[in-house]
């Protein structure tokens, strides 16, 4: 099966509300796809259509070109972790793994193997109910890799894990896209994706407002600013701003400068005797492409600002 | 369809519950039926008892326990959330459904013909002492006994036709406490509102739709000209009642998002 999730026109609507409103894009092969929106811009549904759970009003999506629901054995052509709290409790982990090997034709022995990948061997005969999130976000993952899929959908996986979890799993996920694997990761924060995602698609009420590269992406959101760091914050922003730049304050002791070429802020700088200690080209953040990309979809921006408030 | 069954096997065999609802099961049967073999009496001939009836008396609660248990088997999954990631390993959701249903059926028939086989056995020898006796008209309760076989067998089958009930009532529902209630109410009100309905007519006419009623109509060894429904046509109404939840459930399960 070839790699890759195709989402095409996807549409659905929650009595008033519209969740999917012509979600298009595509996962390929060998990257890790970050899904990235804020909360409520679609994501989860997106992944439960792909994954046949539920039905659209319009529009398809399918896993190497075809629907899910027609797959024999689904779990050997896609992995997926929607929530990691889905499961009973009382079950002990691995018993849980147990009884999703059978469903695809598997055994104990590939539940041990997957359990050892996680790094939860320690704990995988106890009870569910008493693992941390994080322990249950590996457990999530070891049942998304039980069948060794060459697509994995995974929605929010480093949600509440600490910071040792996260790399972990920024790890994890890299090398599954190294073997080859077509992976898409939702997250509503695109820092959690930096260092992650070769790609972005983001999306906001429904849509696809970008789908990008993370280096075109930064790349363009970079422009030709130029960072500056002095004490001497607001005696820059005076005489830089009278030159004709335009000065954003972006940390206690570092202004982002656009306007002026870094010869020029330097030359100013130096005229007006005004102490800095570095100047330097300008590299985005990925949050920083995201805000930047995002601020003139004026819609998208106020479900931004509404989340912020909440 | 064989991986689905191994599927719903290892859950139900891996949580400590089931195996403590199918004890209870068979305690709570077998429990009120000795109690009902030891309370009643029979003076002399036609005393009017029907003692195959009486020693299964504990059917009609152990059934209670029977609902739980199906109802657990699907409302477990949807209240953690855990269906969708059986329907994300098996998409065919009837086969799904179908999968279930056989292996409630096949923990409900073992319990069940436990429960029924103590019940009979204790009614076999505490009953003559209290005047079921070959003097007042009546056999030594035993299942080479026809209608007693029959008695016994269809009490099994109630059982398990219960399960399929709550089965299909949990899964149209999708939430465990509104599903034993609904299964509870559909078993225990059915008796309660006949009762106080006073048109013989109707009366009748309940007795014969209620699932209870009518299902426990296949214990009867005596006086069975004079049943609202007939033995084996009383166990078909439940039949029909547990069908028509199936159906229900199955269709909506189809239909609905997971
Ligand atoms: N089962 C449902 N019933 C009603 N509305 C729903 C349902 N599922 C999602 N929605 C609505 O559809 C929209 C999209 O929700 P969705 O969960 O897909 O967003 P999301 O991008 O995953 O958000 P988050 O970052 O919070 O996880 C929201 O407005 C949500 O309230
Ligand atoms: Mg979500």
């Amino acid at each position: 099966m070839e790699a890759t999730i195709e989402v095409t026109g996807l549409r659905k609507r929650f009595g008033p509300t519209v969740a999917l409103d012509g979600m298009t894009f595509t996962v390929t092969p060998g990257k890790v796809t970050g899904f990235v929106g804020p909360n409520g811009a679609g994501k989860s549904t997106t992944m439960r259509a792909i994954l046949g759970l539920d039905s659209v009003d319009a529009g398809h999506a399918l896993v190497g070109g075809r629907p899910y629901r027609t797959l024999r054995h689904p779990l050997r052509q896609v992995g997926s972790l929607l929530d990691a709290g889905a499961l009973q409790p009382a079950r002990t982990g691995r018993n849980h793994l147990l009884w999703l090997a059978h469903s695809q034709g598997l055994g104990a022995r590939r539940v041990d193997e997957v359990v050892g990948q996680v790094g939860l061997a320690s704990a995988i005969r106890r009870r569910a109910g008493s693992y941390s999130l994080g322990m249950r976000q590996r457990l999530g993952i070891a049942a998304a890799l039980l069948g060794d899929p060459p697509v994995l959908v995974l929605d929010e996986p480093v949600n509440g894990m600490d910071p040792e979890g996260i790399r972990w799993m920024r790890g994890f996920l890299r090398s599954l896209a190294a073997e080859g694997r077509a992976v898409l990761v939702s997250s509503h924060l695109m820092s959690e994706l930096q260092d992650t995602a070769d790609h972005v698609v983001i999306v906001g009420r429904g849509k696809v407002i970008a789908d990008v590269s993370v280096a075109d992406l930064i790349e363009s959101a970079s422009g030709d600013r130029i960072t500056l760091l002095t004490t001497a914050r607001t005696q820059a922003m005076t005489v830089l701003a009278h030159a004709g730049a335009t000065v954003a304050v972006t940390g206690a002791d570092t202004l982002t400068v656009s306007g002026l070429s870094g010869e020029r802020v330097v030359a100013v700088l130096g005229e007006n005797a005004v102490p800095f200690s570095e100047v330097s080209a300008h590299r985005a953040s990925l949050e920083e492409a995201y805000m930047e990309l995002t601020r003139d979809a004026v819609e998208f921006h106020a479900a931004v600002a509404e989340e912020a408030a909440r | 369809m064989k991986e689905a069954l191994h599927v719903e096997w290892t859950k139900l065999r891996t949580v400590a519950g089931t195996a403590w609802l199918l004890a209870a099961v068979v305690l709570l049967t077998v429990a009120l039926g000795v109690a009902a073999s030891a309370v009643v009496s029979c003076s002399g001939l036609g005393c009017g008892q029907d003692p195959a009836k009486i020693s299964l008396t504990g059917i009609a609660f152990g059934q209670a326990v029977v609902a739980v248990l199906a109802v657990l088997a699907v409302g477990g999954e949807y209240s953690t959330g855990m269906i969708r990631v059986t329907f994300a390993a098996i998409p065919r959701r009837s086969t799904v459904l179908a999968a279930k249903a056989l292996v409630v059926s096949g923990l409900v028939s073992v319990a069940g013909a436990a429960a029924v086989l103590v019940s009979v056995l204790a009614g076999r020898i505490i009953l003559p002492g209290n005047g079921f006796t070959e003097a007042h008209g009546h056999a030594t309760l035993s299942l080479a006994d026809g209608p007693v076989l029959r008695a016994a067998v269809g009490s099994v089958l109630y059982l398990v036709l219960v399960g399929l009930l709550a089965l299909g009532v949990a899964t149209a529902v999708r939430d465990a406490a509104a599903a034993i209630g609904v299964v509870l109410g559909l078993l225990y009100l059915f008796p309660i509102v006949a009762a106080v309905v006073s048109d013989p007519d109707w009366f009748k006419r309940l007795q014969r739709i209620s699932p209870m009623t009518a299902g426990l109509a296949v214990q009867a060894t005596t006086g069975v000209g004079s049943l609202p429904v007939s033995p084996w046509a009383g166990l078909g109404v439940l039949g029909l009642w547990a069908a028509g939840a199936l159906v229900v459930g199955g269709s909506l399960l189809r239909w609905r998002d997971a």
